[in-house]
């Protein structure tokens, strides 16, 4: 496939409207537009484990049987104790390893998951965040269904400057905000009129499209009496005010589409933290029935943040398998029992959610095969190195993804992990030649 | 830039008398070299080639520094940073290094000298135009005080906004980081249209809600009044479930409650918070604390107590969604017995079954009483302020909604409002009016909007056309000094132009230093600067301290144990913060915050310290003695734990805090390539016993002793401060592991303290050659050397410190002589804190910054 041969600097994106907007204010919008249309979706998901992974090096010659990694070096994949739960989609799971963002390099231990779906150079020449891959693909193709995307997360909202709560941004200074309720994902989601007649909404919408006007006005004549350097930092405002307008716009478009039927068997809006396997299904579930609804094709889920301390989520090592210290003592001290027990109850909650995916006809194949994920974190083995991430690329086959090895990227061919964000835009129509540091695309996965 | 900055400040003693006898007299050594391209090419060229480019040239540039492209034109902004660099390396000697080829000292002088008047006069010339951005939206913390004091009531505004960045030791209210997007503007107006529901009421009197509860004092165990020690959710407490009260308004709850103490025990907390269920016990189900009571009274003597409150506050446990439709929403009103004396900690199980909590007081609740909106002046005044009584409201609406407007656009956009923008929401509440139908309903949605405009938003510089210098002089001051908006009489002086007048500009400095909004400004600016929330991040290792935090029940939440009692940890935030508010209002001397004859501490506090006599949970100034060992900033808690590991003091992180928030330096981060201390050395970092060895190790690898050269030395000294904050002069002999405390060896904490006593046995090394100056042993020597040879660098640091925040902006080469101007003020009365406050609210820089730039 050629690929069109102009380059879409980041900055161009932000400054050139298409505003991303993740989650509507009030109203949600339409429905299976694109159902019609004769190509099955392309899908892209980003998530997030903390504290990197258990990775002792090899055992006997082989892999570590609690290691993360399934096998140790670049080869077709074999199964260990902790990925056993991936063996059933050996054809749909490629390791890497070796890969990382330099932008993280300066962050240190826990701040480096700041960047990990954006690759910003946040402690140097940017200062601030910068987009991530999923909002990326969001402001190219967020428009055909009713949400251009979904952000969730385990513990909800932003977190702040190395700390971070969210996979997602929409661009610097612009995090957004992570739903970690599942009731709230749910009725956002699915019951966005929050029941008000259509009529209602549609109304109201008028009313706020003309209210944004006379705001724009506003601001419009405060830009005339400002400074230059003030006018052109404002521009951010303007933006801004530009977005909420589309987005309006966009809302009452879809007012005509109707809701989607859910299918609510065995979905438990009540998961707390005081189960975290019911709560991570649950927050798998709401992932999964987004994308198999079509109410979006883009999403992130920052499973884990690398600051977690305080969420039983994040510490379920003590609730799940009664493990004494805080979760994150054992990337510290490395117990083997316990790192295997840690390692293979987070593959069987991502396993889950990739096999209710593969588990899904769409059109002659399914659903996984339309949807590119990626599962990591960003840092290798227990320590607070910011280098070399564990990754996990899972599904996209129908989007040229080749599967079912493991890529070691150590040493001479080192390559930026952006490269794979470069690969996964194209894969999902949205073409790019450079994404942050990318030298170029991930050929070893998808050429 | 990396190498040259980390040196930049690592000064010697002439430091600043050198620069005052230069200011006196910048002309002596001038005719030595001559200005401009001809100096460069006779002298300045020859001496840079001599001794720098052999290391910063074309074949090598360490630490990422060339000079080889420099000029003697002055002119280029990337030169002019780095002649910057070159005049502090040469004002204290840190290059060429120390066993390099040395220039004499007359050609030394001779090139600063050239260096420090090319600048000098750049910025002279400079200085009217170099326009920085000033658009920078109101921080968090700025736009929670200010809502607050516009609306006239305190309600968490920030809760649903994203959070501000932090970067440790920085401050954030800059444009750089106060960025804007489409979700924040979404949450503006959420925050505002949830706001303005509860600020304007309704017509008529409101409904009031009620509910009250008893409970059977006579009985004793689980069924009666009888609340036990909070041990974890679920267990130990009495709830109130409130069904159906307001949305919006004040409430107001009363109990009647005492305590039942065994011997030796004479107060009891008991703690209200409201909300979901703890039960929940879980990030989907929230609440917030009502208030706390310390019970000192009998169940024969029951006592009534009243809490207020707002409603909004609370978070409603929201109902669940069926087939049938939502349930309705419910509110929990939980009673806690918040009484801990440290044993909690010891696994002790059960609330009502172990012998322990038996022995412990328990709270006697009687009654409780839930009262909503509490009607003691209705209207409220947060209304009344707003839609004031005017006979225009009935004879004239239009002309009413444009003075309603006009009033509070006025004191929202911190200056007086033009007739266009007053039109503009006129329309706009005209275009709302139809579809929200009354006055109250449009005015709450139209004030939304003012609460969203630019103009709210932003900290600008407008033109002439719109607003006045001295308008934003008043802004600048009272987020400077309050974090909020300009009162009524700052306002009325910037309206007169009185601001003009150095006389009356400092009578409101010191007015609003002297408000107690000003502790809000001490709190954010030295959590930032001193970067405290570190602090909290750390995991203290209960096994090694089990006494330290409170109990942490299974299944808690770790970490969020504001949420259940205050912890040391919140204390030692109060005592920085009130350290630092207290030097302010002493108006003493920067040198405390290196060492002082004064602590900030509360009971919890003094103990954990070792100082005697000081009692209850109230914060205040204690003096205290040389013995103690806390004196300043260095030896508190909250700067020991944030730079420690939460087991082992870290000399590394303490280093860094010493030079980045006391000396002032830019420590970079460690280069990608240099491996982590503990992989260089040996994976033994966590055990923490032989740390100066591992960094003499981490020193052999030429890479890091670039840096850890200069960085070490100053940690060191701070050894024998634990991991918490104590004074710890011994530590177990090398290679032995220290077992946690366990209830069944040791029986109680003398217990475990005898363990701990025979097993640290060895001598703390804490002896170290401070880079350019003496061997120090130990914090003590380190602060007499601070204090004798780096005064003048600490004060200069502080001067920087403040007027960075106070103008919001980074300063740059072109700040510098002027700091150097406030420094030299500042001396003159020892570096009193206030007064350095003063003068720079009447400086230039602060007061001019910066000129409306021409509009391009």
């Amino acid at each position: 496939m050629k690929k069109k041969s102009w380059y879409l600097s980041r900055r161009e994106v932000l400054r050139g409207g298409g505003m991303s907007l993740a989650l509507p204010l009030l109203n949600g919008m339409s429905w299976g537009r694109e159902a019609a249309a004769n190509s099955a979706p392309k899908r892209l998901v980003v998530t997030y484990i903390g504290y990197g992974v258990y990775d002792p090096g090899r055992k006997n010659d082989g892999v570590h049987p609690h290691s993360w990694y399934p096998r140790h070096d670049s080869g077709a994949l074999t199964f260990n104790k902790a990925s056993k739960a991936f063996e059933s989609l050996k054809g749909s799971v490629t390791y890497l390893r070796g890969l990382d963002h330099a932008g993280g390099y300066g962050l240190g231990g826990h701040s480096s998951g700041d960047v990990f779906a954006t690759g910003a150079d946040m402690s140097g020449s940017e200062k601030t965040n910068n987009v991530s891959v999923d909002q990326m693909a969001a402001k190219t193709n967020g428009q055909h269904t009713r949400y251009d995307s979904l952000v969730m997360g385990t513990e909800g909202g932003t977190g702040s400057y190395g700390m971070a709560k969210t996979l997602s941004h929409r661009g610097p200074g612009q995090p957004v905000p992570a739903m970690h309720r599942p009731q709230e994902i749910f009725n956002r989601l699915f019951r966005p009129y929050a029941g008000q007649s259509v009529n209602d909404v549609r109304a109201e919408l008028k009313r706020e499209a003309s209210v944004l006007d006379l705001m724009m006005d506003n601001y419009k004549s405060l830009h005339g009496k400002l400074g230059a350097e003030d006018r052109q930092k404002m521009n951010e405002y303007l933006d801004s005010v530009r977005a909420l307008e589309k987005r309006v716009e966009r809302t009452s478009q879809w007012t005509h589409e109707e809701l989607p039927k859910i299918d609510t068997k065995g979905l438990n809006l009540e998961a707390s933290y005081q189960d975290p396997t019911e709560y991570l299904r649950c927050m798998y579930d709401l992932l999964y029935l987004a994308l198999q609804t079509d109410s979006t094709r883009f999403a992130s889920f920052m499973t884990e943040s690398e600051h977690s301390t305080g969420n039983p989520v994040g510490n379920f090592a003590n609730q799940i398998f009664g493990y004494t210290g805080a979760t994150h003592d054992i990337a510290h001290k490395r117990p083997e029992e316990a790192s295997l027990k840690w390692e293979r109850w987070r593959a069987e909650q991502h396993a889950y959610f990739l096999k209710r995916l593969r588990d899904s006809k769409e059109g002659e194949s399914n659903m996984l095969d339309n949807t590119v994920v990626v599962w990591g974190s960003a840092h290798p083995h227990g320590s607070h190195s910011t280098k070399n991430y564990p990754v996990q690329v899972a599904g996209g086959n129908g989007l040229g993804f080749k599967h079912g090895h493991l890529h070691n990227f150590e040493g001479s061919r080192k390559r930026p992990l952006s490269n794979l964000f470069v690969s996964m835009l194209n894969a999902v129509d949205v073409p790019v030649e450079k994404f942050a540091d990318s030298t170029g695309e991930l050929t070893e996965i998808r050429s | 830039m990396t190498g040259m900055k980390m040196r930049r400040h690592e000064k010697r003693v002439i430091g600043i008398c050198l620069l005052a006898f230069l200011w006196c007299a910048p002309g002596v050594f001038a005719d030595e070299i001559p200005q401009g391209e001809a100096g460069y090419a006779a002298k300045v060229k020859p001496f840079l080639e001599t001794y720098c480019i052999s290391c910063h040239g074309p074949d090598k540039s360490k630490g990422g520094i060339t000079l080889h492209t420099l000029d003697g034109a002055f002119e280029l902004e990337q030169d002019l940073e780095r002649w910057e660099d070159i005049l502090e390396v040469l004002r204290y000697k840190e290059m060429p290094p120390e066993d390099e080829k040395q220039p004499s000292g007359e050609d030394r002088e001779a090139i600063k000298n050239w260096v420090d008047l090319g600048l000098r006069e750049y910025v002279r010339k400079a200085r009217e135009v170099a326009p920085v951005p000033m658009a920078r939206r109101l921080t968090n913390f700025e736009y929670q005080n200010t809502m607050r004091d516009l609306l006239g009531l305190e309600l968490d505004f920030t809760k649903n906004l994203p959070e501000d960045p932090k970067k440790p030791y920085y401050f954030n209210n800059t444009a750089e980081f106060m960025l804007l997007g489409p979700e924040q503007i979404d949450r503006y107006l959420e925050n505002a249209r949830r706001a303005m529901a509860s600020v304007i009421v309704d017509p008529g009197e409101p409904k009031v809600f009620r509910k009250s509860q008893k409970w059977d004092v006579t009985q004793k165990g689980k069924g009666g009044a009888e609340i036990p020690v909070y041990q974890g959710p679920g267990v130990g407490r009495k709830t109130v479930s409130l069904n159906g009260w307001p949305a919006t308004g004040e409430y107001r709850i009363r109990i009647k409650a005492a305590g039942r103490f065994p011997e030796g025990v004479d107060e009891v907390p008991l703690r209200l918070v409201m909300g979901s269920d703890l039960r929940h016990d879980s990030g989907t189900g929230q609440y917030e604390p009502v208030g706390t009571v310390h019970l000192r009274n009998r169940p024969d003597d029951l006592q009534e107590f009243e809490l207020r409150g707002r409603i909004e506050n609370h978070p409603i446990q929201v109902g669940k969604i069926t087939k049938k439709g939502q349930a309705p929403p419910s509110m929990i009103i939980t009673a806690q017995n918040l009484f801990d004396n440290g044993e909690l900690n010891d696994h002790r199980k059960s609330a009502f079954d172990s012998s322990w909590s038996q022995s412990a007081p328990r709270v006697v609740l009687a009654s409780l009483e839930f009262e909503a909106p509490v009607t003691d002046v209705w209207p409220p005044a947060h209304h009344t302020r707003i839609l004031f009584e005017s006979p225009l409201r009935q004879s004239d609406r239009k002309a009413y909604v444009r003075e309603v407007l006009e009033r509070f656009m006025t004191r929202a956009f911190r200056r007086t409002v033009s007739d266009s923008e007053v039109d503009r929401f006129a329309r706009l509440y005209e275009l709302l009016e139809p579809g929200f139908g009354s006055l109250e309903a449009t005015m709450r949605e139209t004030l939304s909007m003012v609460l969203i405009a630019p103009q709210f938003l932003y900290h600008t510089v407008a033109g002439e056309g719109l607003t006045s210098p001295q308008f934003e002089l008043a802004s600048r001051l009272s987020y400077f000094l309050w974090g909020s908006l300009p009162d009524g009489q700052l306002l009325n002086a910037a309206f007169k132009g009185q601001l003009d007048d150095p006389k009356v500009l400092e009578v409101h400095v010191r007015r609003l230093l002297k408000d107690e909004r000003s502790n809000d400004f001490v709190d954010n600016f030295t959590t930032q600067w001193m970067s405290l929330e570190k602090m909290k991040a750390i995991n203290i290792n209960q096994n090694l301290f089990p006494r330290f935090l409170y109990y942490v029940h299974v299944g808690e939440r770790r970490g969020q144990e504001i949420l259940f009692r205050p912890t040391i940890r919140d204390y030692m935030h109060q005592e920085t913060v009130g350290f630092i508010a207290e030097l302010i209002r002493r108006n003493a001397s920067v040198s405390n915050i290196i060492d002082s004859d004064f602590a900030y501490l509360n009971e919890p506090l003094a103990d954990h310290y070792g100082v005697e006599g000081v009692q209850g949970l109230k914060m205040r100034a204690v003096p205290i003695k040389p013995e103690h060992r806390i004196g300043g900033l260095p030896t508190q808690g909250s700067i020991l734990i944030g730079n420690g590991t939460g087991s082992a003091p870290h000399p590394i992180y303490r280093a860094v805090w010493l030079r980045e928030a006391i000396l002032g330096d830019e420590v970079k981060p460690p280069p990608a390539e240099v491996p982590a201390l503990a992989d260089s050395a040996g994976d033994s970092a966590d055990q923490a016993l032989t740390i100066k060895d591992l960094l003499a190790k981490h020193r052999d690898v030429e890479s890091c002793n670039d840096c850890h050269v200069r960085l070490d030395p100053w940690g060191i000294p701070f050894e024998r401060y634990s991991a918490i904050g104590k004074y710890q002069p011994r530590v177990p002999k090398e290679g032995s592991r220290i077992r946690g405390f366990n209830l069944k060896e040791d029986k109680d904490m003398q217990g475990y303290q005898a363990y701990l006593d025979k097993v640290y046995t060895n001598g703390v090394d804490a002896k170290s050659r401070v880079p350019h100056g003496p061997e120090v042993d130990g914090m003590q020597e380190l602060k007499k050397y601070l204090l004798k040879a780096r005064l003048d660098d600490v004060a200069e640091n502080v001067v920087r410190r403040l007027l960075t925040y106070s103008i919001g902006r980074a300063l740059t080469y072109r700040d510098r002589f002027a700091v150097e101007e406030l420094v030299k003020e500042a001396k003159k009365t020892d570096y009193a804190m206030g007064d350095i406050i003063v003068s720079i609210c009447l400086s230039d820089t602060f007061r001019k910054t910066p000129t409306h730039p021409e509009k391009k």
